[in-house]
């Protein structure tokens, strides 16, 4: 009637918003990259971030005194030219190179490296523990500053590689309020010396990323990097088919499988230093007897979960630390599916008629297809075992009170050292949420992680934690399970781009380039 | 009983639904096992960073104390801080309710505006081709999954036949209007900023159908159930009997009264509306309250799910206060039995 009478004019109109509209999508600019995050990153503030989304952002935004090569784990200088270690390795002197200016164009000087190391000392909010015995940072003359360490630190200089070793101007000191430290306004703003600058932020919508006129590096080849925020993995990857994205991260295994017959798509696959395993709780009955956890470790179908769950994009550990970073021993002793020699070991142990449960969360989707998988094993052998699905944040809390039997895990180096693996998982003054989640402790293991992080000699310090994966494979207090390949996908025109393992959901914006 | 002393009645309730939803709430997220501190701090942080954060959060105090002090806040209207986000809690709502709202009301605008000529079309036509295809629509309206069908739609309209777009709330390179309701809609037009006005509009369209397509066949079913109703009237043969055309007497006389008992629903489609927003949002990539929400769940960010919760039932009590006045104002009956 009366509405429908108007139906054909309201038609003509939707038919010519759609028309005006749908026109090219922006994406498709050559100066103009767009990438897909499934998350609205918490925060860009170095001092306080702790995750990879926020990294992110913080990396093309800020620059460090070294930084990763390329696709490898050893520093090369970026904001310092050269560095001094003093004999007893209490203290370390670096020698800024001239010219790196902030985006508002003052220079970064050695004052801006003690603000910055200082603010993150005060703030205490988790980056703090990257420098856990930097005792005071020197202004030795405007080019010049000094480390000074309460104890020797071997890898200091990986650790300045980080987010929290951001070099920020301190002019964002203007912007405090309430004795924050301009928390508030670093959250969301940038000042740093890195080849970009954020200019926009739209929470959970878009973060825009343009140039900083006064970068010291090549131009890059962007006038604008946009970060959109597009939860759903579907949307995320209709957006690149489309050419409405250039990149998208975090995908799944199978979507990627499915991506691979996309025109114009390419995979990009890389082994990465993510670790799966699991923890066994070292100090409760039956698990605090070796010859369980051996048992837990051979009822693990490895290969299995390599092909199955994570259709081959992952590798089976070897040892506590990961292929890809030194100190990985490629003569560790691996555990391999052996139901036979687990229902044994069981037997030595005396143990019969096991109860245990599995705690997990979905926070990685491969810990419930690994528990199941794990279940139906120990089922074989007569082991009963209870699921436990909990939130993530209620798993941790379980595992750092110690209440649990098996609990997932997944973990990342923040810097490039060994240390990151052997004096976290192993030392017993961690144990609980700091990491020895196990509650694992072995006197001779202590003994050999303490003298490596005391020494400076690399290949020393190597053998050192070597020697304590022997110990610890046979000790068996974790099942290592697998390290798995960090995968996205981005458009074939999109150039440049270098994987580095330390940097996960960090991409180098400033050497990429569009080929359309 | 008169329309101020309902309203006065109905506040007071109000202030204890509220009380007893934060009281709910800080309950059961006191409950769940989880150190917020490691949220902030991160998986790896040291005992004494956690010691200090949880110091800064006050969580180191006994939980009385912190309800205490949590009520204090929320008298004074500060909701807390999110530890997600690490901002103001009220700031992050007002700041992602907006987009939610815009969504709502243009699903509702739109369920209506298909729905009412429907049903009033399926009622007269009764048993008709045009009723049995609007009992198709609204079954399927009701039994398909949002998710799916608002993918449906993005492989239809986006990529199979490329005339809408697939996510976001405004075209990439347009820039967002000043923001003065939040509402993309109305700011833009408030700024004389028609391209961003066209193009908010236009990223509308999908969400807001596959919204509304979920509510569409309740309010169809309802209008004809109630139109069927009065078209039995007296008063209708009566008007039709003093020569009144067909069409003047169902868009003037019947259509009105059928109206009335929608009112209710459409109080209770709108917090449907919001409830499947959420998913909606998710597949749009929508920025409000919905994917803020799905966010603070999945990370127990507990001062912001309690936040909402208490924003969400009080908005709740007031839209369904709403209804009831405006019942009581088309209806004089429930005035003089209320």
């Amino acid at each position: 009637m009366m509405l429908l009478r108007r139906l054909p004019t309201f038609a003509a109109f939707a038919a010519l918003t759609a028309f005006t509209f749908a026109g090219p999508s922006w994406a498709t600019d050559k100066d103009v990259l767009v990438i897909d995050k499934a998350e609205d990153p918490p925060t860009a503030d170095p001092g306080v971030e702790v995750s990879n989304n926020g990294y992110t952002l913080i990396f093309p935004a800020y620059e460090r005194l070294v930084k990763y090569d390329g696709a490898k784990t050893e520093v090369i200088p970026e904001l310092a030219e050269s560095w001094t270690t003093a004999p007893d390795n209490l203290s370390w002197t670096f020698k800024l190179a001239s010219g790196h200016m902030f985006d508002d164009g003052s220079p970064v000087d050695a004052a801006a490296v003690k603000y910055s190391f200082d603010r993150v000392k005060k703030l205490a909010a988790g980056p703090g523990d990257m420098f856990p015995t930097v005792k005071d940072v020197v202004v030795v003359d405007p080019q010049t500053v000094k480390f000074e360490l309460s104890a020797p630190f071997a890898p200091f200089l990986s650790a300045l590689a980080t987010s929290a070793g951001s070099i920020i101007n301190p002019k964002a000191q203007e912007h405090a309020v309430n004795g924050d430290d301009a928390k508030a306004w670093l959250a969301e703003h940038s000042a740093g010396s890195g080849a970009f600058k954020i200019s926009a932020w739209e929470r959970n919508q878009q973060i825009t990323l343009d140039p900083n006129p006064h970068y010291a590096g090549k131009a890059p080849a962007f006038k604008q990097v946009i970060f959109k925020i597009v939860r759903e993995m579907s949307s995320r990857r209709l957006q690149l088919e489309n050419g409405d994205a250039d990149l998208i991260d975090q995908v799944p295994v199978d979507q990627a499988e499915a991506m691979k017959s996309s025109a114009g798509v390419v995979i990009e696959s890389n082994p990465s230093l993510y670790v799966v395993y699991l923890y066994l709780n070292n100090k409760k009955a039956p698990f605090d007897n070796p010859k369980v956890r051996q048992a837990i470790s051979y009822a693990a179908d490895y290969k299995g979960l390599v092909d199955g769950v994570m259709q081959g994009q992952a590798e089976q550990m070897r040892g506590a630390v990961p292929d890809g970073m030194w100190g990985h021993d490629p003569q560790g002793m691996q555990y391999s599916y052996d139901l036979e020699k687990a229902k044994q070991l069981l037997a030595d142990a005396g143990v019969s008629n096991l109860h245990i449960s599995f705690t997990y969360s979905q926070a990685d989707s491969a810990w419930e297809p690994v528990g199941l998988a794990l279940q139906a094993s120990l089922a074989e052998i007569g082991v009963t075992m209870d699921m436990k699905n909990v939130a993530d944040t209620t798993k941790r809390e379980l595992v750092a009170k110690g209440d649990y039997d098996i609990a997932t895990g997944a973990w990342t180096p923040d810097f490039a050292d060994p240390f990151m693996f052997m004096n976290i998982w192993f030392d017993p003054t961690k144990m609980g949420a700091p990491g020895n989640r196990a509650f694992y402790e072995n006197p001779k293991v202590t003994d050999l992680i303490t003298q490596a992080l005391a020494t400076v000699d690399q290949k020393k310090r190597e053998q050192l934690y070597i020697d304590a994966q022997k110990i610890t494979n046979e000790d068996a207090p974790y099942v290592l399970l697998f390290q798995k390949n960090d995968i996205f996908a981005m458009r074939s025109s999109v150039k440049g781009y270098v994987y580095n393992p330390m940097l996960i959901q960090v991409y180098n914006i400033a050497d990429m380039s569009k080929s359309e | 009983m008169s329309l101020i002393s309902t309203i006065l009645r109905r506040l007071v309730l109000l202030v204890f639904v509220v009380a007893g939803v934060a009281i709910i709430t800080f309950t059961i997220s006191h409950l769940i096992p989880g150190d917020p501190a490691q949220l902030i701090a991160g998986d790896k942080a040291s005992a004494q960073t956690l010691a200090h954060v949880r110091q800064e959060l006050g969580l180191d105090k006994p939980v009385t104390q912190q309800f205490v002090i949590y009520v204090k806040q929320l008298l004074s209207g500060d909701l807390g801080q999110s530890l997600r986000t690490r901002r103001p809690v009220a700031g992050d709502i007002a700041l992602f309710l907006p987009a939610t709202l815009e969504l709502g009301i243009a699903a509702l605008v739109m369920a209506i505006m298909i729905g009412v000529p429907l049903g009033v079309l399926s009622a007269i036509y009764k048993d008709g081709p045009v009723d049995q295809a609007a009992r198709v629509v609204s079954v399927a309206g009701i039994s398909m999954p949002v998710f799916w069908f608002g993918l449906a739609l993005i492989l239809l309209f986006y990529v199979k036949i490329p005339i809408l777009p697939g996510s976001g709330r405004i075209t990439l390179g347009i820039a967002a209007p000043p923001r003065i309701t939040g509402f993309f809609l109305v700011d833009s037009l408030v700024a004389g900023d028609l391209k961003a006005f066209w193009s908010s509009l236009y990223h509308l369209i999908l969400p807001a159908f596959v919204l509304a397509f979920a509510n569409l066949g309740i309010i169809t079913r309802q209008i004809r159930a109630s139109m069927l109703d009065v078209l039995q009237e007296d008063y209708v043969r009566t008007a039709r009997a003093n020569g009144l055309s067909r069409s003047a007497v169902i868009l003037r006389h019947a259509l009105p009264n059928a109206l009335i008992p929608s009112v209710t629903l459409l109080g209770l489609a709108f917090g449907d509306l919001l409830y499947g927003a959420v998913l909606t949002e998710t597949i749009f990539a929508w920025p409000g309250m919905g994917s803020y929400v799905v966010s603070s769940i999945q990370t127990l960010d507990f001062p912001a799910i309690m936040g909402f919760t208490i924003v969400a039932s009080l908005g709740y009590v007031l839209i369904n206060l709403a209804v009831d006045l405006t019942y009581m104002v088309l209806d004089p009956q429930i005035r003089e039995l209320g």
